[in-house]
């Protein structure tokens, strides 16, 4: 079926057409809403991240292209075909799960045979398939093992074969590096783009790691609240957050809300509540519009001296001071009240203490005015 | 399954109380049949003596052996063994040698029972009651009268499952010996062989072996017709009219139940105080008019009302009686034959 | 003591320790032991020494010992005995299996959740109640007048007559211990990792393809356990073949009751014929034991 699904959507393929497209879904659990209005489009080839906090609707959102989910309103499309009404079973996307749901009764070598015996593949196809995807995963001498007699990497490894080795259309993977260790991680990170790059079908990957999506993501959805807050790629998603929650999610960041004193294109002169005073990078914004200032820690430097040129500079104290080896973590209190975490390269030029009075300065493009949510 | 049948409350329904030395709480531990003692029995003799009396049921001569043997021996002053099961016990040495002397009433016995074969001169038991044993069949559902034995194997297709047999192997195996024209008793194997076969053939057709428990399936018409005990049977007919009892006409078996106090029995005294109690007149027949049972006692059947006297069930005609016998014991080869052919019928 | 002028030396307190780490292991086993040795070995070997004795009867003299017991059993219709009781067992535990297996799952994974203990307890209020008790109410309801056939003539449905049949027997022992079967499978199937089946399915399979390839491996030790409980109980079943079986359903409970009191007193058969059912017995459990280990081993 999955085949059929596929292969009458293959006539009618036009080069720009989403490998999965979501379109206005919503997904109620009783009275709670767990999506509202999604609409993405994620591109053949493409390996696209669904990131948020825990109890954004990131999971839901994959099951329902899964097919675990109905939505309750709205479409779901796989290669143009509307799925919204298909069961799991016959929708041609394959799963990595969180926990990898191994069948702890079979083999290695069955569990990954699993979905071509249900498809009544002839055996030696199977065998040829089963031995194709063991060797990509690095997983020849544990054919014969169970499940439980591998490590974590490699339980991780038998569920991305056993995805993988029935072609799907889209891969859908689940927090699929969640319960590894920082080291194997990073590593099974290397290993996922190479297999992404070499087998150059669709991923979809969800993760509340801002990091995992950003080294892997060509694209990455930011939920929150069971709504897309932004769609981009990574360095968008960093360097141009649409929305305050954005830039406080991805990577850390100084938030100052204030109001729109000056608005020129390009730029505008922003009044924080504290009274600062800050020329920031913006859109389309008018006077007198509610924002917020993001700047990144790593933008802001400090200086003993009061520094020149048109940026953004500030007198205040070291409150705290944190030694993490490439760098200084600090937060400085303004003499207007407010404190900003700044993150500084360990140099020998600023020899800094907490209570040393600083300035920290930075440009006017590296900080962000926001509309306020 | 024996205490379900009971509705006597003071009657022990989950089995003997008697595990051990039940005798030494000074009440007289009885160990009977179903319908032989009822509240009004163990009430008056509690009144006149002042011993409590404990009840305990048993639905076969055998069970009750089996539990006598195996350590149920002090556990009780009296027992309700049949005819063959005295003559059995006493080659165990299981009873007590009755002291004559401290029995009152025994002239009160009817004359047939001054000297049983079973028990010369009821050295070891003291009669107590008897009766027939033979169908007993619902008048509305069966396909015609019995008259004889053969009825049933006459009529085994439209009685199919709608028999009942006593869970007796004895009666069971010579009932069928005597539908032959054998007799209770035979010792010859290719008699009781012969008897087997007969029974055999009419197995499939039995709805089962049971000695109590068919009475509401009779009365309910799901049984046409069960081989009873008199005792049993004749409390029924006189419960519904469309219950009939008829002893076959070729001759059923007679038997007697005693009292008997087991050899190793604890309160001999409450047992000897039991026998004599029963033995008088007014108890007996007060006992009779309840409970339905043909006494042994003839001043106390003289007591009885004329309608119970002349109840031909309970008391049948000296021609009827001519034609029955007694069960006794047979000899050891005849007893293996009997219980190899009895296990393997019931097990077919 | 003064413990800061004459500290003792732990060495010395494992040392006079260590001879006593015997001591916990016996104590605490030691009741159950005893009560073991007292009320199941020795009765065994007590049985076993019986059923050596060939014609052994109670309260006669008895010639030495011998296999005559055992080869009494061989006999056709004892054997067809055994067969009996195997297949009542075989069949009552295979309809527990078939009527409690969807019953477990519903209420297991299906039913509502704040229903379920509700559920549960409803269904298995039956063991609560005496099993005799349950096979005399079959009794009046299979009885001919009774209140099946009253249900199928008003179905415009011939009567049956299964009273004291084998049917009844099926019908008794598989009421009597469906409750059982659901309990155990229920618990099997409670911890069933439904993921696993959202996995199944991820990979094209079926409901039905799930269910065989998923649900059932995946409780196989619960099925296992439960049928292994069922057999074992129905196969040494008294009550049920007793009241609703008649004449027609001799099974080797039954059987060994009579030797031992019934008419014919043959405690060397009886104990023989128990000696079987004992093995049998146990065979089932070295069965369920060794079927568990398995299922442990890969489940680990």
């Amino acid at each position: 079926m999955a085949q059929t699904v596929r292969a009458a959507t293959a006539a009618a393929v036009t080069q720009t057409q989403p490998d999965v497209e979501l379109r206005q879904v919503f997904k109620t659990f009783g009275a709670d809403l767990a999506v509202r209005q999604l609409d993405l489009a994620v591109q053949p080839g493409e390996f696209f991240s669904i990131l948020g906090p825990s109890g954004c609707g990131k999971t839901t959102t994959l099951r329902l292209i899964a097919g675990f989910e109905t939505p309750t309103a709205g479409d779901v499309l796989i290669q143009g075909a509307n799925v919204s009404a298909v069961p799991a079973h016959r929708r041609p996307v394959n799963t990595v799960f969180q926990s990898y749901a191994l069948f702890d009764h079979m083999t290695v070598k069955d569990n990954i045979a699993f979905g071509l015996k249900i498809r009544h593949l002839a055996a030696a196809q199977v065998r040829d398939r089963v031995g194709d995807a063991l060797r990509l995963v690095r997983l020849e001498p544990m054919a014969n093992r169970y499940p439980a007699q591998l490590s974590g990497g490699q339980q991780q490894r038998v569920a991305l074969a056993r995805a993988l080795v029935n072609r799907p259309a889209v891969m859908l993977l689940d927090e699929p590096l969640g319960a590894l260790d920082q080291k194997l991680r990073k590593q099974m990170q290397v290993e996922l783009t190479t297999l992404h790059r070499q087998l150059g079908i669709t991923f979809i990957m969800v993760t509340h790691d801002q990091e995992e999506a950003l080294a892997l993501s060509d694209r990455i959805a930011v939920m929150n609240n069971g709504q897309i807050e932004q769609i981009g790629t990574p360095s968008d998603i960093y360097d141009r957050p649409h929305t305050p929650f954005v830039a406080d999610f991805i990577g850390d960041t100084n938030l100052l809300p204030g109001r729109i004193d000056e608005a020129h294109p390009a730029q505008v002169r922003v009044t924080t509540e504290s009274g600062l005073r800050v020329l920031a990078r913006a859109g389309n914004m008018s006077s007198n519009q509610a924002v917020v200032v993001s700047v990144r820690p790593e933008k802001i430097n400090l200086s003993l001296g009061a520094a020149g040129g048109n940026g953004n500079c500030y007198q205040g104290q070291v409150s705290h001071l944190m030694y993490l080896g490439t760098h200084l973590h600090c937060i400085v209190r303004l003499s207007s009240g407010e404190s900003l975490t700044v993150r500084q390269p360990n140099r020998a030029d600023t020899p800094i203490a907490v209570d040393t009075p600083v300035y920290v300065h930075w440009a006017a493009d590296d900080c962000l005015a926001l509309e306020a949510a | 399954m024996a205490g379900l049948a009971a509705t006597n409350c003071r009657q022990n329904l989950s089995g003997p109380s008697a595990g051990g030395g039940g005798g030494d709480d000074g009440a007289l531990h009885i160990y009977t049949w179903a319908n032989y003692t009822d509240d009004g029995l163990a009430d008056a003799f509690t009144e006149r003596t002042g011993i409590p009396v404990v009840v305990d049921i048993f639905d076969s001569n055998e069970i009750m052996l089996t539990r006598m043997q195996a350590g149920g021996g002090d556990a009780y002053s009296i027992l309700y063994p049949s005819d063959y099961m005295v003559s059995e016990m006493l080659e165990l040495n299981l009873l007590t040698e009755l002291d004559q002397s401290r029995i009152t009433g025994l002239e009160n016995l009817k004359a047939q029972w001054a000297n049983p074969a079973y028990d010369p001169n009821n050295a070891h038991s003291i009669p107590f009651c008897w009766g027939t044993t033979g169908l007993l069949y619902n008048r509305e559902v069966s396909p015609g009268e019995p008259i004889d034995w053969d009825f049933l194997w006459e009529n085994q297709d439209a009685l199919s499952r709608r028999i009942t047999m006593l869970d007796d192997m004895r009666e069971t195996l010579g009932a069928t010996l005597k539908s032959l024209g054998y007799s209770y008793n035979s010792s010859n194997p290719a008699e009781i062989e012969a008897a087997y076969n007969r029974l055999l053939e009419l197995q499939p057709h039995i709805a089962a072996f049971k000695t109590t428990g068919f009475e509401n399936e009779l009365l309910g018409g799901d049984l046409s017709v069960s081989m009873a005990y008199s005792s049993d049977a004749i409390a029924l007919t006189l419960e519904d009219d469309r219950m009939e009892y008829i002893i076959p006409d070729s001759g059923a078996s007679l038997w007697t139940d005693t009292l008997a106090i087991p050899a190793t029995a604890p309160n001999v005294d409450a047992a000897y105080q039991w026998i004599n109690f029963l033995l008088e007149p007014e108890t007996a027949s007060a006992a009779v008019e309840r409970l339905y049972f043909a006494t042994a006692n003839q001043a106390a059947f003289e007591r009885l009302p004329a309608d119970i006297q002349n109840n031909q069930d309970l008391y049948p005609p000296e021609e009827v009686l001519a034609k029955s016998e007694g069960i006794v014991a047979v000899d050891a080869d005849s007893t293996d034959l009997f219980d190899q052919f009895w296990t393997e019928v019931t097990s077919a | 003591m003064t413990p800061a002028s004459a500290p003792i030396p732990s060495t010395t307190w494992a040392a006079r320790l260590a001879p006593r780490r015997w001591l916990g292991p016996v104590v605490l086993l030691a009741p159950a032991g005893v009560w073991l040795l007292l009320l199941l070995v020795l009765p065994t070997l007590l049985i076993l020494e019986i059923s050596l004795v060939p014609g052994l009867r109670l309260g006669q003299p008895s010639g030495g010992y011998g296999l005559g017991n055992y080869l009494q059993i061989l006999q056709p219709v004892y054997l067809r005995v055994i067969g009996r009781s195997l297949a009542f067992a075989v069949g009552s535990t295979l309809l527990c299996l078939v009527l409690g297996f969807p019953v477990a799952y519903w209420l297991a994974l299906l039913s509502p959740r704040r229903w379920r203990n509700l559920l549960l307890v409803g269904f298995i209020l039956p063991l609560w109640t005496s099993s005799l008790l349950r096979a005399y109410a079959w009794t009046t309801i299979l009885r001919p007048s009774g209140v099946f056939n009253t249900m199928l003539t008003t179905l415009g449905l011939p009567a049956q007559n299964w009273l004291n049949t084998p049917t009844a027997v099926f019908i008794g022992l598989t009421y009597s211990f469906l409750p059982y079967m659901v309990l155990i499978l229920y618990a099997s199937l409670e911890k069933l990792d439904t993921r696993l089946l959202e996995a199944a399915a991820d990979l094209g399979a079926t409901p039905r393809q799930s269910f065989w390839k998923i649900t059932v491996p995946q409780t196989l030790p619960g099925i296992a356990a439960a049928s292994l409980l069922v057999f074992i109980s129905t196969l040494s079943d008294f009550v049920v073949p007793t009241l609703l079986g008649g004449a027609s359903s001799m099974n080797i409970s039954r059987l060994i009751y009579n030797q031992f009191l019934g008419p014919t007193r043959a405690w060397g058969f009886g104990s023989a014929l128990s000696m079987v059912l004992i093995l049998a017995v146990s065979l089932a459990i070295a069965l369920l034991l060794r079927y568990g280990d398995r299922n442990t081993v890969t489940e680990a």
